[in-house]
C-alpha cells in the first residue's frame, strides 16, 4: 500500500464522521475492511445517499446508477479504490 | 378533560432533569436558549442526524416511556420543526444550483419528524399526529389527547410540544417585527414596554390519562379563538369563566404569557382587569423567551406550582403566595391567537 | 353517535379548477402530468409535475379582484378550494363566522414554496420581504380564518404525506364530541424548490409519467393542489345534499424508517384495519380504494403487501396521483373527493400508465373508467416519518 492510499484512507475516514455526523466515532474506530451498511456501521439508504454526495463534492466523482453505488459503497478499501480510479479533482 | 402525570420540561432555565427556577439563566442578544443536557438515552446512530428541535423532543420523551413504554398514541405540537435544517436544505438549494444535494436535513426538517422519532425508537405502532398551527400548536395537541382519551377511557398518551430556534428563524422573526431592536435582558423584560420581545425555545412532553391517582394536575378546561378584538377576546373568557363556575369564585392565581412587547399589553391589561384585585398573576416569558409553543412553558409551571404548592419568586407579577387549587393561564400570539387553560389540583 | 355527513366539496389541481373539471378529467383518463411552465426550478422539462397552468397572479386576481394581497401560492390554493366547498354547501356567512364552526388545514410545505425570499430573509439580506409571516404551516390556514372570520376550533396538522386525511379525522371528532358543530377540512401544498429537490435527493422522482404498482414503476412526480370538504351533523345535514358519510379512520405510525415503510406494509396495514373497525365493516364491504400509489419502489410494494395482509385478494383499486401527481399534503383531501365522487356517481377512477404487475403480489390496479355499484371507499394516505392515515366514506 502506498503513502498516498494510506493517506486517502484516513481522509476518506474523516469525510465519512463529517458528512454522516458520526461524532461518537474516530477515524481509528473505522476499519479498512469494516462493511458500511447492515452489521459493522449501521449505516442506512439514507446515508450511502450522502456519501454519494460527497464523493461527487470532495472528488468529482458522478455516480448516476445506484448499483453502482451498492458496489462502490462496502467498505473505505472499496471506496478508496473506486476514489483513485476515477476522481476528476 | 384530562390528567397531567409525569412530565420533562427542557428550556432556557434549569428544568432538566432537575428544576431550580430561582437560578435565571439570562438571555443574550434577545435569545434564551436552551442549555442542552446530554441524551444519554438516544441511541448514537439515530442521535447523530437529529435537528436539535428533534433532539429536545425526544430527549424530553424517551424517560416518559419508563413508566408506560407504550403508550396508546403520541401528539406534538410544533409550529416549525426543525426550521434550521429546513433551511439548511434551502441553504443547499442555492449554494448548489439545486445540483445534488445532500438529503439528511431534507428528511429532518419535515416537522412530523419529533413525533415520529419518538414512534420510531419505541417502536410504537399506535395513533401519531402532529399539529404545526403557530401560536396554537400546543393548545391544539393538548385538544387531540382530550379527544383522545373521550375515545379510549382507559387510555395513557405521550403528549407535548417542542420549537427550536435558529440565526435562520429568528432573522426572520426579527424582520417581521417580533423581537427588540434593542438589545435588552430578561431581568429587564418587563421594565419598559417597547415593541418587540425575546425569542426562546424549549420542548415539553407529558403523559396524560384519565387517571386522577398520581396525578400532578388536571386539565379542566380549554379554549382557543383567532381576534385580534380584545372585546370579543373578553366575551371568550366570560363565557369560559360562566361554564366552569368562575364567576363568583376567581382562579387563584393567573398565569399570563406577558411578553413585553407593547403591542400586546392591551390585552393581557383586559384579561387581568376582569378578576379582583387580590388574584394573584404571574407570567414566565422572561423565563422561556417567546416562541410559537411558548404557553407550553407556562402549563408545564402551573403543574409545578400545583405539585408543590408554591410560585418561584422570580415569576410572580403580583400577589402572594397562598393555596393554589385552580390557575388559569392565558396565553396570546402576536395579537391574534388566543388561548385560555383551566388547571386544577388532581383531588377535589 | 350522530353520524358525519359530507355536504361540499371544492378542489383545484392539475385535472382541474372545480370538482365537476376533475371528474371529467378522471372520467376521459386525462393525466395533468406535463412538463412545468410556471413553476421556476431548475428541474423544469426534466421533471414533469402535476402543475397547476394558472399563475399565482391571476389566482391573487380571480380570488380578490386587484390588487390582491401577498399570500403564498398555497394559501391562494386553499381559498380557492375552500371558497368552493363553502358556496357547494350553502353555509351562510353567519354560520361560518360563529364559534361553532372549526377549520382544520393541513400543509407539509406551507409558505415554504418561495424559496429564494426565505433565503434572503433568513439570512437578513434585506428589509424584509412582504412574507416574513408567512413561511410556516399554518399561514396557509390562517388565510382562510380571516378570509371567514371562523371563531371555533382553527388548527394545521403535518404529519407528511398523510397530512389532510388527518385534518378531515380531526374535523369528524371535533364534530363528535362536540367541540364544533360543523368543520371544513383538508389541505393544501404547492410545487416547491424545497420538496422538488428533496425528493429528487432522495432519488424518488420519475422523468416520466409515473406507473403506480406497476413493475417497472420508476418513481413518483410531485403535484400541487388544494381540497376542501364541509363536515356537518346528521341531525344539521338533514334537507341539504348530502354525498356521502365519513364511516372510519384509523392512524397508525409504521416505526420503521424515517422515509420508507416497512417491507410487510405493518403501519398501512394497521391504519386500514383500524379504519374497517371504526367503520363496523369488514374488508370483503370496500368496493373501491383509493390507493397511496405514490409510484415509488417502496410505496407501491408495501402497500400491495399491507392489501394482500388484510384482503387477500384486494377489491378494485387505483392511484389517482397519476393523474394529478403526489399533492404531499393535500392529497388526502384530494383523493377524498375523489373517493366521493366515486360513491356519488358509482363509478371507478383508474390508474394510468399501468403494464405490468408487480411479481411478488401479481395485483392490477383498475386501468380504465368504469362504471360500478360502490357502497364503501377506502382512501390511504402513507407519509415520511411513517404517518400512515386511511379514510373509509360510504354511501
Amino acid at each position: 500500500m502506498t503513502m498516498e492510499t494510506t493517506e486517502l484512507k484516513h481522509q476518506v475516514k474523516e469525510q465519512i464522521i463529517k458528512f454522516l455526523n458520526l461524532t461518537t466515532l474516530k477515524t481509528e474506530d473505522i476499519k479498512d475492511d469494516e462493511p458500511l451498511f447492515g452489521e459493522g456501521l449501521g449505516l442506512d439508504s439514507i446515508d450511502s445517499i450522502e456519501l454519494i454526495v460527497m464523493l461527487s463534492r470532495e472528488y468529482g466523482i458522478n455516480i448516476q446508477d445506484p448499483k453502482e453505488g451498492r458496489k462502490v459503497l462496502v467498505d473505505v478499501n472499496t471506496m478508496v479504490d473506486y476514489i483513485e480510479k476515477n476522481r476528476t479533482k | 378533560m384530562l390528567y397531567v402525570h409525569n412530565s420533562n420540561c427542557i428550556s432556557p432555565q434549569q428544568t432538566f432533569p432537575d428544576t431550580a427556577l430561582d437560578l435565571l439563566n439570562e438571555s443574550r442578544d434577545n435569545q434564551l436558549l436552551v442549555k442542552e443536557p446530554v441524551y444519554s438515552n438516544i441511541p448514537p446512530g439515530i442521535l447523530r442526524r437529529m435537528a436539535r428541535a428533534v433532539r429536545m423532543c425526544v430527549g424530553a420523551a424517551l424517560p416518559l416511556l419508563k413508566g408506560i413504554p407504550e403508550p396508546d398514541g403520541i401528539v406534538i405540537g410544533t409550529a416549525n420543526g426543525g426550521i434550521e435544517d429546513c433551511i439548511k436544505f434551502l441553504n443547499q438549494i442555492i449554494e448548489y444550483k439545486e445540483g445534488l444535494l445532500s438529503p439528511g436535513s431534507f428528511v429532518q426538517s419535515t416537522s412530523n419528524a419529533p413525533a415520529a422519532q419518538i414512534s420510531l425508537i419505541s417502536k410504537n405502532k399506535n395513533y401519531n399526529n402532529t399539529v404545526t398551527h403557530r401560536g396554537l400548536a400546543f393548545e391544539n395537541a393538548l385538544m387531540d389527547a382530550v379527544m383522545l382519551l373521550k375515545e379510549k377511557k382507559d387510555g395513557c398518551f405521550l403528549i407535548g410540544s417542542v420549537d427550536e430556534i435558529s440565526d435562520y428563524n429568528f432573522n426572520i422573526d426579527l424582520l417581521a417585527g417580533s423581537f427588540r431592536k434593542e438589545i435588552v435582558s430578561n431581568r429587564q423584560l418587563f421594565d419598559h414596554p417597547a415593541i418587540g420581545t425575546i425569542g426562546g425555545e424549549g420542548a415539553l412532553m407529558m403523559t396524560v390519562s384519565n387517571a386522577q391517582e398520581g396525578a400532578v394536575a388536571r386539565l379542566e378546561d380549554l379554549q382557543t379563538i383567532h381576534t385580534p378584538d380584545e372585546t370579543l377576546l373578553l366575551e371568550t373568557l366570560k363565557h369560559f369563566l360562566l361554564r366552569n363556575g368562575l364567576t363568583q369564585n376567581a382562579p387563584d392565581l393567573l398565569i399570563t404569557g406577558e411578553n413585553g412587547d407593547i403591542r400586546l399589553q392591551k390585552f393581557y391589561q383586559a384579561v387581568e382587569s376582569l378578576f379582583p384585585e387580590h388574584i394573584s398573576i404571574a407570567r414566565f416569558k422572561h423565563l422561556s423567551g417567546e416562541y410559537c409553543t411558548a404557553s407550553s412553558f407556562g402549563f408545564w409551571m402551573a403543574t409545578e406550582i400545583l405539585r408543590k404548592g408554591k410560585i418561584p419568586d422570580i415569576a410572580l407579577k403580583k400577589g402572594k403566595q397562598t393555596e393554589f387549587r385552580k390557575i388559569l393561564l392565558y396565553n396570546n400570539y402576536r395579537g391574534m391567537q388566543h388561548s385560555f387553560v383551566l388547571l386544577g389540583k388532581p383531588v377535589g | 353517535m350522530s353520524r358525519i355527513m359530507i355536504t361540499g366539496m371544492g378542489i383545484i389541481s392539475a385535472i382541474g379548477t372545480s370538482v365537476e373539471e376533475n371528474r371529467q378529467s378522471l372520467i376521459n383518463e386525462r393525466s395533468g402530468i406535463s412538463q412545468l411552465e410556471y413553476y421556476p426550478t431548475a428541474y423544469a422539462g426534466r421533471l414533469p409535475c402535476g402543475e397547476i397552468k394558472i399563475s399565482s397572479a391571476t389566482l391573487n386576481e380571480k380570488l380578490f379582484a386587484q390588487p390582491g394581497p401577498t399570500i403564498t401560492r398555497t394559501g391562494l390554493l386553499v381559498l380557492h378550494a375552500a371558497d368552493e366547498a363553502v358556496r357547494d354547501s350553502g353555509l351562510s356567512n353567519a354560520q361560518l363566522a360563529s364559534t361553532e364552526t372549526a377549520l382544520i388545514g393541513a400543509s407539509t410545505v406551507g409558505g415554504m414554496c418561495l424559496t429564494d425570499e426565505i433565503f434572503h430573509d433568513a439570512h437578513a439580506h434585506s428589509l424584509g420581504t412582504p412574507y416574513t409571516s408567512s413561511y410556516d404551516y399554518a399561514s396557509a390556514t390562517l388565510v382562510a380564518q380571516k378570509r371567514y372570520g371562523i371563531l371555533g376550533e382553527v388548527s394545521t396538522i403535518n404529519t407528511a404525506c398523510s397530512s389532510s386525511a388527518n385534518a378531515i379525522s380531526f374535523g369528524a371528532r371535533l364534530i363528535s364530541h362536540g367541540f364544533a358543530r360543523r368543520a371544513l377540512v383538508g389541505g393544501a401544498d404547492s410545487l416547491a424548490k424545497f420538496t422538488i429537490n428533496g425528493f429528487h435527493a432522495l432519488n424518488i422522482l420519475s422523468d416520466k409519467r409515473c406507473a403506480p404498482f406497476d413493475r417497472d414503476r420508476s418513481g413518483l412526480n410531485l403535484g400541487e393542489g388544494a381540497a376542501f370538504l364541509v363536515l356537518e351533523k346528521e341531525e344539521d345535514a338533514k334537507g341539504k345534499r348530502i354525498y356521502a358519510t365519513l364511516s372510519g379512520f384509523g392512524n397508525s405510525n409504521d416505526a420503521f424508517h424515517p422515509s420508507s415503510i416497512s417491507p410487510e406494509g405493518e403501519g398501512p396495514y394497521l391504519s386500514m384495519k383500524w379504519a374497517l373497525e371504526k367503520a363496523g365493516i369488514n374488508p370483503g364491504d370496500i368496493n373501491y380504494i383509493n390507493a397511496h400509489g405514490t409510484g415509488t419502489e417502496n410505496n407501491d410494494e408495501t402497500e400491495g403487501r399491507a392489501m394482500q395482509r388484510l384482503f387477500g385478494s384486494p377489491p378494485p383499486f387505483a392511484s389517482t396521483k397519476s393523474f394529478t401527481g403526489h399533492t404531499l399534503g393535500a392529497s388526502g383531501a384530494i383523493e377524498a373527493v375523489y373517493s366521493i365522487l366515486s360513491l356519488m356517481h358509482q363509478e371507478l377512477y383508474p390508474s394510468l400508465q399501468f403494464k405490468n404487475p408487480i411479481p411478488e403480489t401479481k395485483f392490477k390496479p383498475v386501468k380504465h373508467y368504469r362504471k360500478q355499484s360502490v357502497q364503501h371507499v377506502m382512501s390511504n394516505s402513507f407519509g415520511f416519518g411513517g404517518n400512515c392515515t386511511t379514510l373509509i366514506f360510504s354511501k
